[in-house]
């Protein structure tokens, strides 16, 4: 195992050092940093599942002659778990690098590239692997930088820095709560060793925990992207190549997730007051359902896929929030349920998303842009890339037989079984949260019939979009290999689920495998309550059958079938992609029900003809949905920093005698106090 | 045959004269001048190295003192005078802070350097304890004359003198550091010097002036 793990390490630290010996083919330097990544990842995969299914946590540790640092790394099956998710990403993202990077030859240095790619992956891993606060500091800020670094390989663009230097920003508040967070647990502990964080000499009292559980949420949830933290994310991922966007969105924000686990559950007994959960589950609540109303209203491919990881990580902690409040209530098997459908979401997401930003990535290859209204009609020149976004949009918008649906079945399985929670405010707060997911999916899937409609349907819109090519295999392969996966989840979940019953049976205390889940054959079901049962894979035979039936019957009785192609009718007159409904013609409803929300500045000017104010010579639509978060949070909290700052310009005066005197007064005063 | 007592009190008497040459330079408005001082201050440096050296038969403190007449008393002065020469620039004609002003500040410094050390003096069993005020002394006076002074030239001879009174202070708390970080301090100081020298001629070409004022223009 251990050797695995070793073979995981030199492949990235290959994949790093190799294409800087090589001579500067673009060829040579792309495979020399790809193969070494698609080795590792695939190590990676191979070790996650290993450690899922391993009795045993496996340990292991390098000292250091670092104070209170040793390199040690554990290997249980919450670990393994996301090594295991970040490795299927970071599989399919090599294979489609090779193809994709040709994208950036003459623009950036590709060895570059590369190496950070493969330092990123790397540092995810070791992220989630770290058995040591200090290590895992190290880790998660390498993790930090190398993404900031990927987020501004196109640097030249003035907008590219900003999205960066945000990020950077952001990030670094983040990881200053998280120093805090493990600050605190080292103070009962005595020790970075997670070990002395799980049990500590003397527990925390009650006021700490609270303190510990608050500014763990701020900074981990600044890099998952919870509201209001996600403000970073709509412009760091669509930023960063493809490949790296895939990575971030669908991965690095997990191992937020992965933390927040580690640290409730795992640091902090997995024992807390109802308003814990509370307060996770209404975040995960407001998060999902804002974040698919951002995603709405872009027109910007993968801006919009940014802020559905807003939503997406909403579900997610919607699952761990129920599974929380459960776990005060010691209702063990329905705090496992909501902590599993949590990780179940937590992989599928990691595998539609990073497909959905591949395939926008290919969108982007053949057509050099972002904006969706250029797109159209790309089906049928790109059809590998359009069917694997479509399954990518399937799965996002939960609809089945795809793995989206299972997972949310499975949250919306413990959102419902609050009526066994004896406090009656929670009882009518977790399905109001059912509710709220529930609009999130109908809006999702709104957001995917318009992403996937107006992006590949109809004539194309721009001369980019009408001769838009096929992307390179390497890059179809990236992508199926994720819509397979994307598929297999959602169709044997009896597989997946006792492995995640092994990952959450630690924190809860109880297996829920044949208890509360029961896997009866192909049919996924919460026994015991009687409640309600799936059975994904029935459900796709039942969906076969019923369009092969009705396709039969269209057949039988619909008359004479007959194939005729001709051009769609357009009142006499030719059809130009003008006529055609555009993304923000789409959202418009949606738009105007939500106002109070989105508060839209709409601008329409007119400039008509000189002869008669009737006919309109040219009109000029604009239209912004106002950044609340933007302009009542952030702003003022910027503008107080910038006037502090301001304030203190005064003592940076560029006086070199000025600054030889500040030197000296402090050297004085500090002596003197040393008498 | 010279005691100890004794022996201390030259001691004392050569610090005591590195002090008073401070004060000179801290006076001194004529660069030249000021730039004699520091080589008489070397001199007086040396020799009460020399006198350690003689009394506690420590033989690398006699290297280091042949070094510091070498560099600090004959070719640093060569460097400074040759930039003063060259850059026209005879006497230092607007100052932060006026001579008197100077002088008592020195002279309150002195008596800080004296509060600050008076604990730790007592504990001392070496002949050069008492020096240890005296290099604290000098080290902040030169600080002092960086900051009080605007030509280049004086804030690179007050450099040198807080370099002397490390120097001292070295030889002051333990006879001097180890021959190897000697000879690097040396080496650095000369290189400073080297460098303070291209500095200054670059600072006269681009604002014709050697007073390092200017350079908060460089300031957004």
């Amino acid at each position: 195992m251990l050797n695995l793990l070793w073979i995981l390490l030199g492949g990235y630290v290959a994949g790093i050092l190799l294409p800087l010996c090589l001579p500067r083919q673009p060829k040579a330097q792309i495979i020399t940093t790809t193969a070494p990544a698609i080795v590792a990842t695939s190590a990676g995969v191979v070790l996650g599942l290993l450690g899922l299914t391993s009795s045993d946590p496996i340990t292991g540790s390098l000292a250091s002659t670092i104070p209170l640092l040793t390199f040690a790394i554990r290997i249980d099956p919450l670990a393994a778990f996301f090594v295991l998710t970040i490795s299927l990403a970071g599989l399919a993202a090599s294979i489609y690098a090779i193809g994709y990077m040709r994208h950036f030859d003459g623009r950036t240095s590709l060895p570059l590239l590369g190496a950070l790619f493969n330092g990123f992956l790397c540092s995810m891993t070791v992220v989630v692997l770290a058995d040591n606060g200090i290590f895992f500091l190290i880790a998660w800020e390498l993790m930090s930088l190398l993404s900031y670094f990927l987020v501004v390989t196109e640097h030249e663009n003035a907008e590219v820095r900003y999205a960066g230097l945000f990020y950077l920003i952001m990030t670094h508040v983040g990881t200053a709560f998280i120093i805090l967070t493990f600050l605190i647990f080292f103070q009962e502990g005595g020790s970075f060793a997670f070990d002395a964080f799980r049990h500590p000499e003397q527990p925390l009292p009650e006021s700490m925990r609270t303190i510990a559980f608050l500014i763990a949420l701020i900074g981990f949830g600044t890099k998952a992207g919870i509201v209001p933290l996600h403000v970073w994310l709509p412009y760091a991922h669509p930023a960063a190549p493809s490949h790296v966007s895939a990575l971030m969105s669908g991965v690095m924000i997990k191992t937020a997730i992965y933390a927040l686990i580690r640290v409730y559950f795992d640091f902090l007994g997995g024992q807390f007051p109802w308003w814990w959960g509370f307060v996770v589950l209404v975040i995960g609540a407001v998060s999902a359902l804002l974040g698919v109303m951002y995603a709405l209203m872009e027109h910007d491919l993968k801006s919009l896929l940014a802020y559905h990881s807003v939503e997406n990580i909403g579900i997610i902690l919607l699952g761990i929030g129920a599974g929380m409040i459960f776990q005060t209530y010691g209702l063990k098997e329905f705090a496992a349920l909501g902590l599993l459908a949590g990780l179940y979401h937590t992989i599928n997401h990691a595998m539609f998303k990073a497909l959905l930003f591949l395939g926008a990535g290919s969108l982007l290859y053949t057509t050099h842009t972002r904006n969706m209204e250029e797109y159209g009609g790309l089906l049928r020149r790109m059809p590998w890339t359009g069917a694997c976004f479509l399954i990518g949009a399937v799965s996002i918008a939960a609809l089945p037989p795809t793995n989206g649906f299972v997972s949310e079945w499975l949250v919306f399985q413990s959102l419902f079984l609050s009526f066994h929670i004896p406090d009656t405010f929670l009882k009518l707060i977790l399905p109001l949260a059912a509710a709220m997911l529930a609009l999130t999916g109908a809006l999702a899937l709104a957001c995917f019939a318009k992403a996937f409609g107006i992006s590949f349907l109809a004539l194309p819109r721009s001369t980019h979009a009408r001769h838009a090519k096929e992307v390179p295999i390497p890059m179809r392969v990236g992508m199926a290999l994720l819509a397979t996966i994307c598929v297999a989840l959602g169709l044997v979940p009896m597989v997946v689920v006792p492995l995640l019953d092994r990952v959450v049976a630690p924190f809860t205390g109880v297996s829920i495998e044949g208890h509360v889940l029961a896997l009866d054959g192909w049919a996924l079901a919460t026994v015991d309550v009687e409640f309600s049962s799936l059975s994904p894979s029935i459900l796709a035979l039942l969906l076969t059958v019923l369009s092969v039936l009705g396709l039969g019957i269209v057949a039988a009785f619909g008359g004479l079938m007959r194939k005729r192609y001709y051009k769609t009718w357009g009142c006499g007159i030719n059809l130009t992609p003008r006529m055609e409904y555009t993304a923000t013609g789409f959202v418009q409803p949606i738009k105007r029900v939500f106002s109070s929300i989105y508060q839209p500045t709409v601008k329409l000017e007119t400039e008509f003809l000189h002869e008669s104010q009737y006919f309109a010579k040219r009109r000029r639509f604009e239209f912004h949905v106002e950044p609340v978060f933007q302009k009542y949070l952030y702003d003022p909290v910027l503008a107080f920093v910038t006037a502090l700052a301001g304030r203190l310009r005064i003592i940076q005066a560029g006086s070199l005698h000025l600054y030889l005197a500040y030197i000296f007064v402090t050297l004085i005063v500090l002596l003197l106090f040393a008498v | 045959m010279i005691t100890p007592p004794i022996g201390s009190q030259l001691v004392d008497l050569g610090s005591a004269l590195l002090l008073l040459t401070c004060f000179g330079i801290v006076a001194q408005r004529r660069l030249s001048a000021c730039v004699d001082l520091f080589a008489l201050q070397s001199v007086f440096l040396a020799l009460t190295a020399t006198l350690v050296a003689f009394l506690t038969g420590i033989h690398h403190i006699y290297i280091a003192a042949a070094l510091t007449v070498l560099i600090k008393a004959i070719v640093i002065p060569r460097i400074l005078k040759k930039v003063i020469e060259r850059l026209n620039v005879k006497r230092e004609l607007v100052m932060n802070i006026n001579v008197p002003a100077s002088l008592l500040i020195c002279g309150a410094l002195v008596m800080v350097a004296f509060l600050i050390t008076q604990p730790i003096i007592p504990f001392g069993h070496l002949l050069t304890r008492d020096s240890l005020a005296i290099a604290l002394a000098i080290v902040l006076i030169g600080f002092f004359t960086m900051i009080a002074r605007q030509k280049a030239v004086t804030q690179m001879i007050a450099f040198l003198v807080m370099e002397n009174g490390l120097f001292l202070g070295a030889t002051a708390a333990t006879y001097g550091m180890p021959l190897i970080v000697e000879l690097g301090v040396f080496f650095d100081v000369l290189v400073a010097a080297l460098i303070a020298g291209i500095y200054t001629n670059r600072l006269q070409d681009a604002f014709d002036s050697v007073d390092t004022a200017h350079l908060s223009e460089l300031k957004e």
